[in-house]
């Protein structure tokens, strides 16, 4: 899969004992430019802590060795101040003051939305000052405010439909990286939209004459597969 | 009748316990008073009697009347005054009557004695016929008096009766007695009424205070307050019995009630786990990871399982409805010999390549439903494999025991510690025991073992020892 914007990688350690919940925990954040170590237990996840360092951890709270709680404490009791995330099951939520208590920083219940673990983590790491959240993408000329939603090339504004700003947005963020035009139709039009995926050709080619992108394409066709964005300086 | 129903409880028996008290108050008040009227009669006439009766004996020698054999039993006027007027006093007058009624003498001299009554024709006859002491009550000018005839007769129990003494003697005296005795009764009566009914009144009110409490208790139940419980203020009483039963029942409905709610949360809690990995791997798909082969593989195979977990639960969740009802247990004879040679088929996929052996046992026919048999044997079969090292044997076997067969499992496994034995039967419990081979658990395989071996009448019961193995051994009843 292609690579990130940043090539210091945060790294994450999931502790969770369940192995469906960790594959696509490890899959799905691997895929988001994280890097991660899967633990099953515990005392591995623990030992783990010892050799390397990462920048965050998950951490279920029913684990078969030793409870999630306590090994908050734990971390917390080696004085280490690393960003916890912990996973629960409804049951335990009336235990949420227990896990602040233990030490932990936030708390997800399961299931949870994929979306809004991405959003725990992001918060979480620019809390404790591991990344510094950029408020406007940049390549070729181009500039996205994240936060007034502008868009404007070579100084000259352009204006964007939600869809095309989403579809920019995610070019931008992982540039090189191959999006079939299924992935595109999730991401920026819901994994409920049920139309056909003609509609995401519609989008690139509004977004390109707006862009003024003309051959070769900073926003190219990949044969047979999808799109995918190439800024200058790395072209083919 | 209908005004009757519509009273509350406090009123009905209120108002009954009323009605009786001055129902038995009244009827007390009269028989004393009545007794002392008699008790004052029975005095009256028997101080007359002993008056009259010296007088007369007197009178009768006197006047040589004694004699059996005197042939001339006669009155005179002469002696018949001098008797009655030996016979009157202040307050008692006496007149002589012959045989046929006519008086013949009074002896009301003075003007202070009282009045003699005209003599009674029926009393009369009674008194000549032989009856001693004819008493009766009767008036003169308006006042009550006391009238009592003594036939005259030459010696005691004599036949020949020549004359009627009439003694009569005013009864004003007692009246007043009485009435004043009568009114101090009454004021009594009236007294003990409002006491008592007042009284009883109250203690109807506070027995049903209690009942009072019950229903507030009951309200407050039907409202999903089921930790309520009804004060018990006298333990002995009916009352009391009933809240204290009352409370017992509730214990029974709060803990029945409780276990059902853990019941409900921990399978939510189960449901959970396969639902999130289900929705997680979903989602990361979605957002892209099904571009990429191998993770679309790895994260499809995990859903797969997932899937798998979830209707294993949910099948086992329907097995233990099911058994609430006795009407699906299926119940036929079954020679366990026979029903072991075709079990043994169906479950070597499930042993895979390891070494399941079925120790024959005696003949036996037991009465069973034979598909929650054959759960049962796989329930426990899938845990002696989970829990134990491959190369370990896993054996069945039975034996026969009084009016019942012990089918036994047992496994050279991991065992378990005396902890985990103690919660092995309560649903969704998973002890510590690693699984060897197979799925992981969902922690209802025992408890849905027991719930069907007891569905026919059987015992389920473990023993093992860490490190040793397991040894799961029911019982089933005899065709
Ligand atoms: N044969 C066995 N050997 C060792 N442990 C066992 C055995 N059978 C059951 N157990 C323990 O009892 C627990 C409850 O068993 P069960 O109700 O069948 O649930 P499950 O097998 O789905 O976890 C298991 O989690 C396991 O720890
Ligand atoms: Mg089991």
């Amino acid at each position: 899969m292609g690579t990130d914007e940043n090539n210091n990688k945060m790294t994450i350690l999931v502790i969770e004992d369940d192995p469906v919940i960790t594959e696509f925990l490890c899959t799905g954040l691997k895929y988001e430019g994280y890097e991660v170590t899967p633990k099953t237990a515990a005392k591995a996840g623990l030992d783990a802590l010892q050799q390397a360092t990462f920048d965050l951890i998950i951490l279920d709270v029913m684990l078969p060795d030793i409870d999630g709680f306590e090994v908050c404490r734990h971390i917390r009791d080696r004085g280490s101040d690393i960003p916890i995330l912990m996973l629960t099951v409804k049951k335990e939520i009336s235990d949420r003051v227990k896990g602040l208590d233990s030490g932990a920083d936030d708390y997800l219940t399961k299931p949870f939305c994929f979306d809004e673990l991405l959003a725990r983590i992001r918060a979480l790491l620019r809390r404790s000052g591991k990344i510094r959240e950029n408020k406007k993408l940049q390549a070729e000329a181009i500039v996205l405010d994240m936060e007034t939603r502008e868009v404007s090339r070579n100084g000259k504004r352009i204006d964007l439909t939600p869809t095309e700003f989403g579809l920019l947005e995610l070019f931008m963020r992982h540039p090189h990286r191959v999006f079939t035009r299924e992935t595109l139709l999730n991401r920026v039009l819901g994994y409920d939209y049920d139309g056909g995926t003609n509609i995401i050709d519609v989008h690139i080619s509004h977004l390109r004459n707006k862009l003024g992108d003309r051959p070769p394409r900073l926003i190219r066709t990949i044969y047979a597969m999808g799109y995918a964005f190439y800024p200058e300086e790395t072209g083919t | 009748m209908r005004a009757w129903e519509k009273l509350s409880l406090q009123a009905r028996l209120g108002l009954l316990y009323a009605v009786l008290l001055i129902f038995s108050v009244v009827l007390v008040g009269c028989y004393s008073y009545w007794n002392i009227w008699q008790l004052f009669i029975n005095n009256k006439s028997s101080h007359l009697r002993a008056q009259a009766k010296p007088i007369i004996e007197h009178w009768l020698i006197d006047n040589d009347l004694a004699k059996l054999d005197n042939p001339h039993l006669k009155l005179n006027p002469q002696n018949a005054f001098i008797l009655a007027r030996d016979l009157t006093s202040r307050d008692t007058v006496a007149i002589v009557l012959n045989r046929k009624g006519d008086i013949i003498a009074n002896g009301k001299r003075l003007p202070e004695e009282p009045e003699a009554p005209i003599p009674d024709k029926r009393y009369f006859r009674r008194a000549l016929s032989g009856e001693n002491e004819v008493t009766y009550r009767g008036q003169v000018n308006g006042k009550p008096v006391l009238v009592m005839l003594i036939p005259l007769r030459p010696q005691p129990a004599s036949s020949r009766i020549f004359g009627v003494i009439q003694m009569s003697t005013l009864l004003t005296d007692i009246k007043e007695i009485l009435f004043r005795h009568g009114a101090m009764l009454v004021s009594l009566v009236a007294i003990i009424l409002i006491l008592g009914i007042v009284t009883g009144f109250w203690l109807i009110g506070v027995s049903l205070k209690d009942l009072q409490g019950l229903l507030t208790s009951c309200d407050r139940i039907s409202k999903g307050d089921f930790s309520q419980r009804v004060p018990v203020k006298n333990r002995r009483d009916e009352i009391g019995q009933l809240a204290i039963s009352f409370n017992r029942m509730m214990e029974k409905l709060e803990a029945t009630f409780a276990s059902q709610q853990r019941f409900v949360a921990n399978v939510a809690h189960e449901l959970m786990t396969p639902l999130t990995g289900l929705r997680g791997s979903l989602e990361v798909l979605l957002r892209g990871a099904q571009d990429d082969p191998s993770a679309m593989a790895r994260l499809s195979k995990g859903m797969y399982k997932e899937v798998n977990r979830l209707i294993r639960l949910c099948e086992q969740l329907l097995g233990l409805s099911q058994l609430e009802s006795s009407s699906n247990v299926h119940k036929q004879p079954i020679i366990l010999s026979e029903f072991f040679n075709e079990f043994k088929a169906d479950v070597q996929m499930l042993a895979g390549g390891r070494s399941l052996t079925i120790q024959q046992g005696p003949y036996v026919k037991v009465s069973a439903d034979p598909d929650l048999l054959k759960q049962i044997l796989l329930n426990l079969l899938s845990n002696a494999l989970r829990y134990s090292p491959t190369e370990t044997p896993v054996v069945i076997s039975w034996k026969l025991l009084p009016e019942q067969v012990e089918i036994r499992v047992s496994d050279q496994g991991q065992g378990m510690d005396a902890e985990t034995l103690s919660h092995i039967f309560e649903p969704f419990y998973q002890g510590k025991a690693t699984v060897v081979s197979g799925d992981k658990g969902i922690g209802l395989g025992l408890s849905l073992a027991k719930s069907m071996v007891e569905a026919h009448e059987g015992t389920i019961r473990i023993e093992s020892e860490p490190g040793k193995g397991t040894t799961v051994s029911f019982t089933l009843p005899l065709e």
